[in-house]
C-alpha cells in the first residue's frame, strides 16, 4: 500500500517489513535495511513533520539564548533522530547541533560554579559564602515560613 | 506488499492502553508519598505546618477541638471550597462559550508558571533546608527559571515532545497535591469526599458545568481548554499509509454513534479527539491554589474520556479498541464497520488513533489521598493505592461501557477513603496484634 505523501524526499519506502512497532518511538527503530527514518522528532509519527520541525528547532535554539540551557537540552532530546541521522535533515541538524553545543557549554560553566561553591565553602569564599547559600537566604527572606 | 502482522490479542492492546494511564498516576502518587514522608518526618508531624489558604478560610483546625467541632469545621471549609470551584468552573464555561481561548491559554500558562515556579521553588527550598544542600542562590534561580519556563512551554504548546509534556503534567500534579496535603487532616478528608460528590454532579447532571464544557467542546470540535493528561496513543501498524504526520487526535462526535449501533461489532470509535495542531489543544482550566492570596482556586478538570484506536485504512487494519467487550466478533464484520467508519473519517480527512485522557485534577486528588494516608503509616498507603487503582480500573470499564465523559474521582475516592478507614481502624490493630504475638508477619 500506499505511502501517501511522504514528507521526506530521500526516503524510499521504509514500510517493507512492518515491524509491528509497539514502542513509542518508532523512528528510532526504523533503521531497517539502511533506510533513514521519515520522522525528525522522537515521537515519530505523532510528532512534527519536517517543515514544522525546522521552524520548531530554530525557535527553540533562539529562545535558548534567554538563559535557558534546559530548552536546548529539550531541543536535542526532541530531535534526537536528527542527531543520529544527520545526513537526512541537514537544516534541522545545524540548529540541533548548535543547541547541543550551547547546552554543554552552559552546563559545564554552571556546574563548575556550583561545585566550586559547594565544595569550596567558606574556606574559599569567606563570609560571603554564608550570604549566598540558599538556605540562609531563604531564612532571611522568610520564603519558607508561613507559606 | 506483504505485511507481517503479529496478531495482537485484546489483552495486549487493552492492557497497553490501561498501563499507559496507570503508570503516570502511580508515579505521581509515589512522588507525593516520598515528598510527604521525607519532608514531614523532619518537622514534627501535623498541625504546626498548616497552610493558610482558601480551603481553611472558614475554620482553622487546632488539635484541641473535639472531633465533632473538627468535623463541622471541615465540612464548612469543604463547602466553601466546592462553592468556589463551582463558580470558577462556571466562569470557565462562560469564557469557553464566548470563545476566549486566547485568554484561557494565557491563564493556563500563567498558572503552570506559578505552580512550577513558586510552589516548586518552595518545595525545593524545603528540601534544601532539610538536607542542608549547599547550593547557592544564583544556580538555584537559574535552574528554577529554566524548569518553570520550559514547563510553561510544554504545557502551552501542543507539539512539544510527548514525554516532556507528560512529565511536566505529572510534576504539576505532584506539586499541587503536595500543597493540598498540608491542609489540616479532617479538612482534607472531608474535602476529598466533597470534591468527589461535586465531580459526580458536575459531569453527570445535565446542568453540571463540566458536562456543559464537554458538550460545547464536542459541538465545536475543539479541545477542552484544560490541563489534561493524554496518554500516548497505541499505534498498531504504523505503515506510511497514513501519509504525512499522523494527527494526534481525531475528534468524532456523537453523530457517529448511530452508525455504530447497528453493527454488532461495537468496536466503535468513540471519542477520538481533535485534530487541531497548535491552536487550542491544551488550554487550561485549572486555577491554582495560592496560599498567599485567596484569589484563586484549583479547578479540577476531571474528565475521563476514552478514545478509540480506530485506524481507518483502506486495508482495514485491526485496531482492537479499548472498549470492545463483546469480543467474539469475526474480523470480517469488524472490517465492515471499520470501512464504513473509515469513509467517514477519511471524509474529515483525518485518521489517527485516540488515547485515554485523564484530567489533572484526578491526578492531584488521588495523590492527595495517598499522601494523607502516608502521613499516618505506610500500611494505609498500600491499601489506598490499591483501592485507587481498582477505582480507576472500574472507571475505565464504565467508560468503555457508556462511552462518554465520566467523572474519574467518585469511585476511586470512595474506595480510597473506605480502605483508609478500614485499614487504620481495623487492619492495623489486627496486624499489630498478630505481630506482637508472633503469629504472622
Amino acid at each position: 500500500m500506499e505511502t501517501g505523501s511522504e514528507t521526506h524526499p530521500a526516503n524510499p519506502n521504509h514500510n517493507l517489513n512492518t515491524l509491528n512497532n509497539r514502542n513509542p518511538s518508532p523512528s528510532r527503530n526504523s533503521i531497517i535495511s539502511g533506510t533513514s527514518p521519515v520522522w525528525p522528532t522522537i515521537d515519530g509519527r505523532l510528532g512534527l513533520s519536517e517543515e514544522e520541525s525546522l521552524s520548531y528547532a530554530r525557535r527553540f535554539y533562539k529562545f535558548g539564548f534567554a538563559m535557558l540551557p534546559w530548552l536546548w537540552a529539550v531541543n536535542c532530546f526532541y530531535f534526537w533522530p536528527v542527531l543520529r541521522h544527520s545526513r537526512s535533515f541537514p537544516h534541522i541538524h545545524r540548529y540541533v547541533v548548535r543547541s547541543a553545543v550551547g547546552f554543554s557549554i552552559f552546563t559545564a560553566l554552571l556546574s563548575a560554579w556550583a561545585l566550586t561553591f559547594a565544595i569550596g565553602g567558606d574556606r574559599l569564599f569567606g563570609p560571603v559564602w554564608h550570604q549566598l547559600v540558599m538556605y540562609n537566604l531563604a531564612e532571611k527572606l522568610g520564603l519558607t515560613d508561613g507559606s | 506488499m506483504a505485511q507481517n502482522q503479529r496478531p495482537r490479542s485484546i489483552l495486549e492492546s487493552l492492557g497497553e492502553e490501561i498501563i499507559r494511564i496507570i503508570t503516570p498516576v502511580s508515579i505521581c502518587m509515589f512522588m507525593v508519598v516520598i515528598l510527604v514522608s521525607v519532608l514531614n518526618s523532619n518537622s514534627s508531624s501535623s498541625s504546626s505546618a498548616s497552610v493558610n489558604s482558601i480551603a481553611t478560610i472558614a475554620y482553622t483546625e487546632t488539635s484541641s477541638d473535639s472531633s465533632w467541632d473538627k468535623f463541622l469545621g471541615a465540612l464548612l471549609n469543604s463547602l466553601v471550597f466546592v462553592a468556589v470551584v463551582t463558580v470558577v468552573t462556571f466562569i470557565l464555561v462562560l469564557l469557553f462559550y464566548l470563545r476566549c481561548t486566547k485568554f484561557l491559554k494565557l491563564y493556563m500558562g500563567f498558572s503552570a508558571f506559578v505552580v512550577l515556579g513558586f510552589m516548586g521553588g518552595e518545595i525545593a527550598l524545603f528540601l534544601i533546608e532539610d538536607f542542608s544542600i549547599p547550593i547557592d542562590c544564583i544556580t538555584f534561580m537559574v535552574v528554577l527559571f529554566n524548569f518553570a519556563v520550559v514547563g510553561v512551554l510544554a504545557v502551552f504548546m501542543s507539539k512539544m515532545a510527548i514525554l516532556v509534556t507528560q512529565g511536566y503534567l505529572v510534576i504539576i500534579g505532584m506539586l499541587v497535591a503536595y500543597w493540598f496535603t498540608l491542609l489540616p487532616e479532617w479538612t482534607t478528608w472531608v474535602l476529598l469526599v466533597a470534591l468527589a460528590l461535586y465531580d459526580l454532579a458536575a459531569v453527570l447532571l445535565p446542568v453540571g458545568p463540566l458536562r456543559l464544557l464537554v458538550e460545547l467542546a464536542i459541538s465545536r470540535d475543539e479541545d477542552i481548554p484544560a490541563l489534561v493528561y493524554e496518554a500516548r496513543p497505541v499505534t498498531y501498524n504504523d505503515t506510511g499509509s497514513m501519509g504525512g504526520v499522523a494527527q494526534r487526535r481525531v475528534w468524532r462526535g456523537r453523530r457517529e454513534e448511530n452508525l455504530n449501533d447497528d453493527s454488532n461489532s461495537n468496536a466503535n470509535g468513540v471519542f477520538v479527539d481533535n485534530v487541531d495542531s497548535e491552536s487550542d489543544s491544551l488550554s487550561n482550566a485549572s486555577a491554582v491554589l495560592d496560599s498567599n492570596s485567596d484569589s484563586n482556586t484549583l479547578d479540577n478538570a476531571t474528565l475521563v474520556r476514552a478514545e478509540e484506536a480506530r485506524v481507518p485504512e483502506r486495508d482495514a487494519e485491526l485496531s482492537a479498541p479499548l472498549i470492545d467487550h463483546r469480543m467474539n466478533i469475526q474480523p470480517q464484520q469488524q472490517e465492515d464497520a471499520v470501512s464504513s467508519e473509515s469513509l467517514m473519517l477519511e471524509g474529515i480527512g483525518l485518521g489517527s488513533s485516540g488515547a485515554i485522557k485523564l484530567g489533572l485534577g484526578d491526578f492531584i486528588f488521588y495523590s492527595v489521598l495517598v499522601g494523607r494516608a502516608a502521613m499516618y503509616d505506610f500500611m494505609t498507603v498500600y491499601a489506598c493505592y490499591l483501592a485507587i487503582i481498582a477505582g480507576l480500573g472500574v472507571t475505565l470499564m464504565l467508560l468503555a461501557l457508556y462511552q462518554k465523559a465520566l467523572p474519574a474521582l467518585p469511585v476511586s475516592i470512595a474506595l480510597g477513603v473506605l480502605f483508609y478507614l478500614l485499614t487504620r481502624f481495623l487492619l492495623e490493630v489486627f496486624v499489630v496484634e498478630c505481630s506482637l504475638n508472633l503469629l504472622m508477619f
